[in-house]
């Protein structure tokens, strides 16, 4: 069952779905939470540092996935670890993945019914988004490559082009001034800014489908790094335009940004439309490569089709993804997939990646 | 999977054929007996009923064998018959040809028939057919044979500037109605050796001539084999146009986009050929087939490389411009105004608000009125003759949209949405894709009708995941925008000046990647 | 396969277009079916008139401050009929009333009196009147404001001197007052008697960091409205501590260096003549120190400009001296302009809503953390210098009068 050589994917590809796997969610919420634990307008610095560390995670997923070329971590396990540790710990991953795709989903669903469809309820919202990303997925990793491709440089744009209208609101005050009080603030958020970058764990996937695998620690760098200039983007100018006291009181600060300013004179005299455009679209990228890394998995570990996965889980996505009961709960629960993700794919890689070596050395 | 398909059609088809030919045994491949009263008879009773074919029979010259041609009145050329079958065939033919040492078959195709195009078949079902495209058929007593002689007279029309794709600047010159007319063009517009025009017969009933085009040694063989195989596989009665060709190679039938290009003009042709495309070319349709196409190509025109590079690239971008608008203009509109009036200035918002009251109906019903209206109208402007369609257009456009606005069924503004839409509609290049557009216009206008903003978003992210998935003749459809390949994007979006464009689409596949040297 | 797909995926379109049929678009709302709100007035009830309006419940709690709100609306009627030529002239806006003790409640009640849905995407100033704000906190007041998703942070928060209904009236037809004040706000490039705008964007965050601020000021006399000055709110109360009057915020936009254009008048000693000195760009810098734990400030205030109009008769622009007199003359009058506000402000109110806190709390964090709960008082004993330094450019195109 090894990839066959219709599904590679180039390495500009691989960037490009790490980017967007990366970038989601967190984008709206990562000047609060980071706020909340920093108090300093030095939160760029504790992305920055967040940033490092994800990509020395995602290096070592990289080295121990470049182990066992053409095969994923779900194959690779259970050689490693034997058939039924290792298939126990693939169910985990593949876990992971659904998880985090139905929070996905349900983040969509809170922010899409709260700026856009007030009224409409939320199995609505989710239930077409789903197909949709059903529809995608059915055919593999290179069409949803293909379609991360056609969203990434869209997102870029308008990013850009969003964030740096907020300019007009924008106070150098308030971010100022740089470690006015030590480091110690900057270290207290790392915990939370690592969490915004849960994504490199998409390589021990990914690597597997990669035309060439041994590009794959440049595939962390820049697609680690990307998003890194993004949130950085972010949290300055959200803290620029709101301060470090109005940001901590902002559900979705992100929006709120753009929410602050109109410009006169052009088409659009506000931009929150635009970025929610963008946001859904990653949101939609979040998803579709989870639900695909999760339908893989289960057809690996059993050694099945995928078709039959694909749906059952996508009923399984859309019954978590209404469990959280308010917004709270939403939140929390996200923490909750990502301490566990951090337990998951920080930990977890480097032991593997050490009995690979010690087993590699015996043989 | 796709291979696997396309085999299963394959061995299909060969055995609806062999099992046609089973069905028919009598006009099947029956040797001629070489008698000619016997072999006579036999095509008499196959088309002896039908009024305009021509049995002649006569003597070659003064040596007493019996012969006779077969023709069709009207499909061959009568003065070609006369002058140099029968004259070379009678008058001129030599008394005693025994004494040479040569056969009478040879004899008569080597020396007495002064005709450039002449073939043999020697049983019924070939001759009949043969016969029926214009040919002549020669029976002589003795020899086996039948000598089909390439007589036949095209009605062909003149070579006039194509209606379907005018332009501004570029050759005045445009495909006719006959196959070899149109290969001549090709071949004349190409001059180039390499130039490979391949003969296929389509049709099961009805024998159509299909010429497959492509340049030797730029054309990817894979790909010029998958042509092939695909036109293999048609297995129909009769192919009255190119279009029935288009749908039966399509990869993706269900696809809302043409997956294969049609083109009058021959120009338009060899610089696809040039790019180590493939042309079909059918006899009796005036369109050329482009294979394979991406969707950036369908909002390209030739004019774009006629002209400099920034007046090309200014108007391409322009052209999808008028793409993104003819397919979202209303559904925004939609979206905006019944479901995120937040999200609009304030004083467009003022002066919506001011232009909509008393309007009765929502958005969308008001936007469908509008929409299917001027589908209707554009329609009924192509059905009439030609001097009464623009005053229809007139009358529909201006008359109508005015007297909606005035009785207040619909919202000025609206009037506006659907008019920028329709004419960003015609401003596409393909027709085809126009009309690709046209339906999937609708289809936003729905989702934006019942999800606003967020409606139409999904409708994007799946128009996107169909594209991505969609492959004409295995090169995605979507390319070269995805995957990324920057060579490739010096004449995607912007059309980069000449000396830039030094390679040939890597999409492609080329044999030669280089366009110097 | 592929057939099965299509229709597999017909077959659910079918389903999701029959539950669109079933359940209709739930979110959508026709643009002229809304009321836009264009500018909500809030002000404090006076007890008179509150006996009717007292129900059943309200009883419960007698000490209730009852709230007065003013929606301005902007509906398909008001634009139709002020865009009409010819036709007897109606305002091109509809103020509704209503009171009660709470925000949203009160809201609620207007959709009894009204026939569109009023929607406040489009609301552009929050006038507030002197009377809530010095009765309630701030932060309740608005607390609705920064919470409802439909509206927008953008908008700018204003407090009225007297009555804030009286702002959002007009006596002219097609102008609607709230747009007019929502220009207003932004019209600091050309004079130095208006504070930079501020919404409530900018708002939520100065009321949770507990310092105290500034807010515009509008003032409706004889049926017109004027900017007046600016309101202080004190940081710890979050409620209005009083008014700084033109000449002092003047002070104020001089100390923060925040204005963009303007003019200065001061008088010439000799002969008692006004020169008006014109701001092309203004500059200041606050210094904190820290001697033995004792912080004080030092502000330095530059500015370039040019002489727009003097009266003096003697006075020749193309000789040096002059305008080094006119310099002298003007920086005394924003010297003292300075002077003006700072015992005001330190002596008077005692907070401080010029920027003081900020600037120590980026040069001197960690200072900044132990003085910051109490920042108003211990900025009241702060010594402040403050040396004024102004540059005259040109003197337009006239030599002399």
């Amino acid at each position: 069952m090894k990839v066959s050589h219709k599904d590679r994917i180039t390495t500009p590809q691989a960037v490009i779905v790490l980017i967007n796997y990366i970038l989601a969610a967190g984008i709206l919420t990562l000047p609060r939470t980071s706020v909340e634990k920093v108090k300093t307008p030095d939160v760029w610095l504790s992305v920055i540092i967040g940033g490092l560390i994800a990509i020395i995670a995602g290096v070592i997923m990289v080295k121990l996935s470049q182990q066992f070329p053409g095969k994923t971590i779900y194959q690779y396990s259970q050689v490693l670890l034997g058939k039924w540790l290792g298939g126990l710990l693939s169910l985990l991953i593949v876990g992971h993945f659904f998880t985090l795709a139905a929070y996905e989903v349900r983040a969509l669903a809170e922010v899409t019914g709260f700026f856009l469809l007030e009224g409409t309820p939320i199995w609505a919202i989710i239930m077409p988004f789903m197909w949709v990303g059903l529809y995608l997925v059915f055919d593999g990793i290179n069409p949803i490559a293909r379609l991360f491709e056609i969203i990434f440089p869209i997102t870029v744009v308008i990013f850009l082009l969003v964030t740096f209208m907020g300019f007009e609101i924008f106070e150098i005050d308030n971010v100022r001034p740089v470690l006015g009080l030590g480091l110690i603030p900057v270290l207290k958020g790392i915990k939370t800014t690592v969490l915004a970058f849960l994504g490199p764990e998409i390589m021990l996937l990914l690597t597997a489908f990669m035309q060439k695998p041994n590009k794959a620690t440049k595939v962390i760098l820049v697609g680690i790094a990307i998003p890194m200039i993004f949130y950085i983007i972010t949290v300055i100018m959200v803290i620029g335009a709101l301060s470090i006291d109005g940001v901590v009181l902002r559900t979705w600060p992100t929006l709120d940004l753009i929410r602050s300013f109109e410009i006169q004179g052009l088409i659009f005299e506000r931009f929150e439309s635009l970025l929610l455009v963008i946001w859904i679209m990653q949101i939609f990228s979040t998803f579709t490569i989870t639900y695909y890394a999760a339908s893989l998995g289960l057809s690996q570990i059993f050694k099945m089709k995928m078709n039959p996965f694909m749906y059952g889980l996508l009923f399984i996505i859309y019954v978590i993804a209404l469990i959280p009961k308010n917004i709270n709960d939403l939140f929390k629960f996200g923490d909750l997939i990502g301490n566990a993700a951090l337990v998951l794919f920080g930990v977890l890689p480097l032991l593997l990646l050490l009995i690979s070596k010690v087993k590699g050395g015996k043989t | 999977m796709k291979r696997r398909k396309i085999e299963i059609k394959l061995s299909q088809q060969q055995q609806q054929q062999t099992s046609q030919i089973e069905k028919q045994p009598e006009t099947a491949k029956v040797p001629f007996t070489g008698n000619i009263t016997i072999d006579l008879d036999q095509v008499r009773k196959e088309l002896g009923h039908n009024s305009d074919v021509g049995f002649r029979e006569f003597f070659l010259g003064n040596t007493g064998i019996r012969a006779s041609i077969i023709f069709l009145y009207g499909l061959t050329d009568k003065e070609l018959i006369n002058k140099y079958i029968l004259k070379s065939l009678m008058t001129n033919f030599p008394e005693r040809h025994e004494h040479r040492e040569v056969s009478l078959k040879e004899f008569i195709t080597n020396q007495a028939l002064t005709i450039s195009d002449l073939t043999e078949v020697n049983n019924l079902y070939d001759t009949v057919s043969k016969i029926l495209t214009g040919n002549t058929a020669l029976l002589v007593d003795g020899i086996q044979e039948v000598i089909i002689l390439g007589t036949t007279k095209e009605k062909a029309r003149n070579i006039e500037e194509p209606v379907s794709e005018a332009l501004v600047r570029g050759p005045r010159i445009g495909f006719t109605e006959t196959l070899s007319d149109n290969t001549a063009i090709l071949r004349q517009h190409g001059c180039n050796h390499n130039l490979s025009i391949i003969q296929i017969q389509v049709g099961a009933r009805s024998k159509k001539e299909l010429v497959i085009a492509f340049i030797n040694d730029i054309a990817d063989p894979a790909l010029v084999d998958e042509v092939k195989e695909r036109i293999k596989t048609i297995n129909i009665d009769d192919l009255p146009e190119s279009g029935y060709v288009e749908q039966l190679i399509e990869d993706n039938y269900l696809s809302p986009f043409p997956q294969v290009q049609n083109t009058e003009r021959p120009d338009r042709v060899f610089s696809a050929l040039m790019e180590g495309k493939i042309a079909i070319l059918l006899d009796g349709s005036p369109f050329a087939l482009i294979v394979p196409v991406t969707f950036s190509m369908l909002l390209q025109s030739p004019e774009d490389y006629y002209e400099r590079w920034i007046p090309g690239s200014l108007i391409r971008l322009l052209r999808f411009l008028a793409a993104i608008l003819s397919l979202f203009a209303p559904s925004m509109y939609i979206a905006f105004i019944s479901f995120h009036p937040g999200l609009i200035p304030t004083k467009l918002a003022l002066s919506i608000i001011s232009s909509r009251e008393g309007v009765p109906f929502p958005a969308l019903i008001e936007a469908l009125i509008m929409e299917i209206s001027i589908e209707i109208l554009r329609e009924a402007g192509l059905r009439l003759p030609k001097p009464i369609g623009p005053a229809m257009g007139i009358v529909g456009g201006l008359i109508i949209g005015e007297a909606a606005v005035q009785a207040g069924i619909i919202s000025p503004i609206m009037v506006i949405v659907v008019s920028i839409t329709a004419i960003s509609s015609f401003a596409i290049p393909q027709y085809s894709a126009g009309i690709t557009l046209r339906i999937l216009r609708f289809v936003a206008m729905f989702c934006a009708a019942v999800f606003g903003l967020y409606g139409i978003i999904l409708f994007f992210l799946l128009l996107c995941s169909h594209l991505v998935k969609l492959k004409s003749f295995g090169v995605p459809y979507v390319s070269p925008a995805v995957p990324y390949r920057i060579s490739d994007w010096k004449d995607f979006i912007l059309r980069m000046p000449l000396f830039m464009m030094k390679r040939r689409p890597k999409m492609l596949h080329t044999r030669d990647s280089n366009r110097k040297g | 396969m592929k057939r099965r797909n299509f229709f597999w995926l017909l077959k659910c379109s079918l389903v999701l277009l029959l539950l669109l049929q079933l359940t209709g678009c739930w979110s959508s709302k026709e643009i002229e079916e809304l009321g836009l709100v264009a500018g909500t007035a809030l002000d404090l009830e006076k007890k008179a008139d509150l006996s009717e309006e007292v129900e059943g419940h309200e009883e419960r709690y007698p000490n209730r401050v009852m709230i007065t709100i003013t929606n301005q609306l902007i509906t398909s009627q008001t634009t139709e009929s002020g865009k009409k030529t010819g036709a007897p002239q109606q305002k091109s806006f509809k103020n509704v009333s209503e009171t009660g003790d709470s925000i949203l409640p009160v809201l609620r009640k207007m959709i009894l009196k009204i026939d569109k849905r009023a929607f406040a995407q489009h609301s552009k100033v929050i006038v507030i009147g002197e009377d809530l704000t010095r009765t309630l906190n701030l932060q309740q007041i608005l607390d609705f404001f920064l919470r409802e998703q439909e509206m927008r942070l953008s908008g700018q928060i204003l407090i009225a001197k007297n009555n804030a209904k009286k702002t959002l009236e007009s006596q002219e037809t097609s102008v609607i007052p709230a747009f007019h004040l929502f220009q207003i706000t932004k019209s600091q490039e050309r004079t130095t008697k208006i504070l930079p705008p501020l919404s409530l964007a900018k708002v939520m965050g100065k009321l949770h960091s507990g310092s105290s601020f500034l807010v515009q000021t509008v003032v409706s006399e004889k049926g017109e409205v004027k900017f007046a000055g600016a309101a202080v709110i004190k940081g710890k109360t979050k409620k209005l501590l009083g008014f700084l009057n033109e000449k002092e915020l003047e002070g104020i936009v001089w100390l923060t260096g925040k204005g963009k254009g303007g003019v200065v008048k001061s008088f010439d000693k000799a002969t008692s003549q006004p020169i008006i000195y014109e701001i092309k760009s203004m500059k200041s810098k606050i210094q904190p120190r820290i001697v033995n734990n004792n912080i004080s400030f030092d502000v330095k205030i530059e500015s370039e400009g040019s002489i727009a109009e003097h009266w003096v008769p003697s006075g020749k622009p193309f000789e040096n001296e002059f305008l080094k007199k006119a310099e002298k003359t003007t920086e005394k009058e924003v010297e003292s302009l300075v002077k003006n506000v700072l015992v005001k402000t330190q002596q008077n109110y005692r907070v401080d809503v010029a920027g003081f806190g900020n600037r120590l709390r980026i040069e001197y964090p960690r200072v900044w953390e132990k003085v910051k709960q109490d920042w108003d008082h211990t900025f009241s004993k702060i010594p402040i210098k403050y040396n004024v330094n102004l540059t005259v450019k040109d003197y337009g195109t006239s030599g002399s009068n």
